[in-house]
């Protein structure tokens, strides 16, 4: 993929050392140019997939009759495509896109072994699409986060298996002695995934486990999707770019450690408190409840490392659209992990468990934390891979504050409703007669008084739908013009007063 | 090539001849350093919250455990508290049929009591419903299918049966829910007492199919 | 942390620690459960699925009904489960042991389902719900499942399935009838198996502080 004259060889004897390192950089992104493309391309498109597909189930939510008439509209089907449609077609392929720049980064090295990434990608993204149609057709297992039909998922595991292959293999290949800590994030997320994703299919769809043992195989492994995929991949993601835009060293190595050993450990034994209260054993809920208290920790450390790299350079946010991407991310991560922590705690869980609460919190961890950190690595890989400046400022604003807006109101909407849908359902009061008796006895009034907030998505929705389609044209439109002449200047939010060109990202 | 920019002081110009290469680097050259690492220690703070957080979660593993039962569902189980038992006041009909009413009935008949036009009769100043005992005992007890007049409309669904031909309700509840029904939403009849139906069980022991209206008739009077 | 074989090392007992905690040791501790049988009457609980509500819970399973509808019930005091009438009892591993995938559920924008099938709605009533829940429930956010039934010509005598007393709207025009599919029937005996009803010995309350 490289050209020639991207190589370090072709820098003048003599020039700064500095230039020797900027023309590696250069060859190397140049060398993953054609994979990343091709992980990026597809993660947009499935964007705009998962989006219609999300709009379409908000709205039957709050207003049965919509589309109904057809069975691949239903609820139940529709909801399942657009969760795995955003999981697996775009977060993941974006975590992909992402990995493999990253990867060959900070190894040093050009990419090795294309071959292997072209055909993972076009096998995943075969299988992704396989299982979607699986879904509308009304083969989904049914088990959460991981409906997609078992005729599908084997693909996935092959095109999975052959990148995480990748990685260990380019990561052999690093020509850095210095491990640095995102490396460490995209290492683990790589070598995690497969396993989950199979101890999981081979539990659950191929060999299943009896009774309620599936439940805990299941929620393991959906917790372990955030906590072992997403979760390193977006934080990996911070770790590099905070530093890099800002141009200083991360806080502490130490603090580094810390958070990535703690986040190690105990994320996995944490997806049990979604059984708070169910049919599975009072100790394993126990360890799940300890395990979730304990990723304070991590969230701490990690969160008090990125504010501590920041602190100065907050003035860039109004620059820097990478940087702000990226800052709205890590503030949201440590805001949904804490809030995450709270929600393990059982007499919290109490209220909020079985309620639209959850569902807000999934989409403020998956949403406002990880995908607005996809969007700013995205923000920032793509001039160096295109050789091309974002065509619009004014689409990247767009896309920040609506998506920014919009999912900001989903959050805070669906967790009201939530609280209020929790509460209803449990509130008792005792009667004259000393006997328990609900405050809302009537289910259908608990279900009638969400239907606000339920409409309040729909309309935090279109907001963000508004987001994505400014974002997918400035992509489009990056991709598909004619090379500008001589445009080096970085497409920022605003001019910065005087600042030297060269601290711009 | 890049005309604007060879002189713009601000860009640090490396091989600035070779217009190519300073096309491939545009975004580069004004990139910052890879990012590097600080060695700040970890604030004794921090390890000190970290330290009681870990004691904490091992005392609460500890009281939580269940013994490590697999078939302890209740981690309070094993823990020492007294039941709060102790001799309850008898419970007043009215709340008990309120919450059965809500938790069985509300579905058809509806939380008002107006039940659904055309599907499901109404409850509220039904003929029926606050009328003899001895017909709405049967209806309770043994369920009611076949058209049924209401009000003047006539109903055709079925009425399940809460006694020993359905959900095996004792004579209290059943009790308890007309009662219930006979004194909300305007209704005004006289409530039904447990040995009023434990009456009514006892003579139909041996039915074994609902009723139809036709054959309550002759309780109605 | 620059040796790539440790760091391999911590990452790799990290998951396989979770995964020995959390899936395994419940694995062996009770991934054989059997059921129960009961000194009096000598029947086993839980009871076997019948072959139609197997074929209900795999309709169930392709509509994704698991998203609305929970299937577990939280003891009395944890929650309200028994008060709105969704079980007197805890819901135990015991209670899934006959069903081939077991769907716990996490949200509750609808009622529970564990025991739906104690509560005192016959097949008719779940047919008109599925059909259009408005028929039932007014104001409920269950979404219709026409494509579950079929409007067809009456030929020589009137199916005996087919749905009687629907409102207007609903009424197929004269000559035909509204008939429920294999499906709709399936779903329903599967909703209608749902009982869970038998006390068994760890289902038993504990006498316990606070909890009723």
């Amino acid at each position: 993929m490289s050209s020639p004259d991207t190589s370090p060889a072709a820098v003048e004897p003599g020039a700064p050392e500095k230039t020797a390192e900027r023309a590696l950089l250069s060859a190397i992104d140049a060398s993953t140019r054609g994979p990343v493309f091709l992980f990026l391309v597809t993660a947009v498109l499935w964007l705009l997939g998962g989006t219609v597909f999300a709009l379409v189930a908000s709205i039957k939510l709050h207003n049965p009759p919509f589309l109904a008439q057809q069975e691949w509209l239903s609820f139940g089907v529709i909801r399942t495509a657009h969760l795995n449609s955003m999981i697996f077609g775009w977060a993941t392929n974006a975590g992909f896109a992402v990995t493999i720049w990253l990867m060959a980064r900070l190894s040093r090295v050009r990419l090795q072994h294309l071959g292997i990434l072209y055909v993972a990608g076009a096998v995943w993204n075969a299988g992704v699409a396989l299982g979607i149609f699986g879904i509308l057709r009304g083969d989904s297992t049914s088990v959460e986060w991981l409906e997609i039909p078992p005729y599908a998922t084997p693909i996935l595991f092959v095109a999975y298996a052959l990148i995480g292959v990748w990685g260990v293999v380019n990561f052999r290949y690093r020509q850095r002695g210095h491990v640095y800590v995102t490396q460490w994030y995209l290492l683990a997320a790589l070598f995690w995934f497969p396993w989950i994703y199979s101890a999981a299919q081979i539990m659950l769809i191929f060999v299943p486990a009896r009774g309620t043992v599936q439940s805990l195989v299941n929620w393991w492994f959906a917790h372990n999707v955030l906590g072992l995929w997403f979760t390193p991949i977006g934080v990996g993601a911070i770790y590099y770019f905070i530093p890099k835009v800002l141009g200083r060293p991360i806080h502490s190595y130490y603090l580094s450690i810390l958070g990535f050993w703690s986040l190690a450990f105990f994320y996995n034994w944490a997806g049990v408190h979604h059984l708070i209260g169910g049919p599975v054993p009072a100790w394993a809920i126990s360890a799940g409840v300890v395990a979730s208290l304990l990723m304070v920790i991590p969230v701490v450390v990690i969160g008090i490392n990125h504010h501590m790299t920041m602190k100065g350079g907050f003035s860039q946010l109004r620059y820097s659209p990478t940087l702000r991407f990226m800052f709205f991310g890590g503030v949201n991560y440590t805001l949904v992990s804490l809030l995450g922590s709270a929600m393990a705690v059982r007499s919290f869980n109490e209220i909020v468990h079985f309620t639209h609460f959850t569902v807000a919190h999934a989409h403020h961890g998956l949403y406002a934390f990880f995908t607005m950190v996809m969007f700013g690595s995205i923000y920032y890989m793509m001039p160096r891979l295109t050789l091309r400046e974002w065509p619009s400022a004014k689409l990247i604003s767009v896309h920040f504050w609506f998506t920014a807006a919009g999912v900001t109101l989903y959050v805070v909407g669906l967790s009201i409703g939530g609280l209020v849908q929790g509460w209803e359902m449990i509130a008792t009061t005792k009667g004259a007669d000393g006997e328990l008796a609900l405050k809302v006895p009537l289910f259908m009034q608990v279900v009638r008084d969400t239907v606000p907030y339920l409409v309040s998505r729909s309309l935090s929705g279109m907001l963000i739908t508004v987001g994505h389609i400014a974002f997918a044209v400035n992509f489009g439109w990056m991709m598909l013009r004619p090379r500008a002449i001589g445009a080096t200047a970085p497409t920022l939010f605003h001019t910065p007063p005087a600042m030297p060109l060269e601290h711009r990202a | 090539m890049s005309a604007p920019n060879e002189k713009d002081p601000r860009i640090d110009q490396p091989g600035a001849s070779d217009d190519s290469l300073q096309d491939v680097h545009g975004a580069l050259l004004r990139e910052k350093p890879e990012p590097g690492e600080g060695a700040v220690p970890i604030p004794l703070l921090l390890l000190g919250l970290i330290g009681g957080l870990v004691f904490f979660s091992g005392i609460y593993l500890g009281r939580y455990s269940g013994n490590f039962d697999p078939l302890v569902y209740n981690e309070e189980a094993g823990a020492a508290g007294a039941a709060a038992a102790g001799p309850s006041a008898a419970p007043d009909p009215i709340t008990v049929g309120k919450r059965l009413f809500a938790q069985n009935c509300a579905t058809c008949h509806q939380a008002t009591g107006q039940g659904l036009p055309g599907v499901y009769p109404p409850l509220a100043g039904s003929e029926w419903a606050t009328g003899n005992p001895e017909a709405v005992g049967r209806i309770l007890l043994h369920g009611l299918s076949g058209p049924v007049d209401v009000h003047g409309a006539t109903y055709n669904g079925a009425m399940p049966s809460f006694g020993p031909l359905g959900s095996n309700w004792k004579d209290d509840r059943i009790a308890a829910v007309l009662t219930y029904v006979r004194q909300e939403w305007g209704n005004k009849a006289a409530p039904i007492t447990t040995e009023q139906i434990a009456a009514i069980r006892a003579a139909t022991a041996s039915r074994n199919k609902a009723w139809t209206a036709a054959e309550l008739e002759e309780f109605r009077k | 942390m620059n040796k790539g074989p440790l760091l391999f090392l911590g990452i790799f007992l990290a998951v396989a620690l979770s995964w020995t905690g959390i899936v395994l040791v419940n694995q062996i501790q009770y991934g054989s459960l059997t059921p129960i049988i009961d000194n009096e009457t000598g029947t086993a609980f839980p009871q076997v699925m019948s072959g139609q509500a197997k074929q209900g819970q795999l309709v169930y399973q392709s509509l994704g009904c698991v998203y609305c509808h929970s299937q577990q019930v939280r003891r009395p005091g944890f929650g309200a489960d028994d008060l709105r009438g969704w079980g007197d009892r805890q819901s135990v591993a015991r209670d899934y042991v006959q069903q081939g995938r077991v769907f716990l559920g996490t949200m509750r924008t609808g009622p529970d389902l564990m025991n739906v099938g104690a509560r005192p709605l016959n097949a008719e009533w779940h047919l008109k719900h599925l059909l259009d829940p408005q028929i039932t429930s007014p104001g409920s956010l269950m979404p219709p499942f026409p494509f579950l039934f079929e409007t067809r010509k009456i030929v020589g005598q009137p199916s005996p399935k087919a749905l009687q007393g629907l409102p207007p709207a609903h009424t197929p025009p004269p000559g035909y009838e509204l008939v429920p599919t294999p499906r709709a029937e399936a779903l329903v005996a599967y909703l209608m198996s749902l009982k869970h009803e038998y006390d068994y010995p760890e289902a038993k309350p504990v006498a316990v502080g606070g909890a009723k």
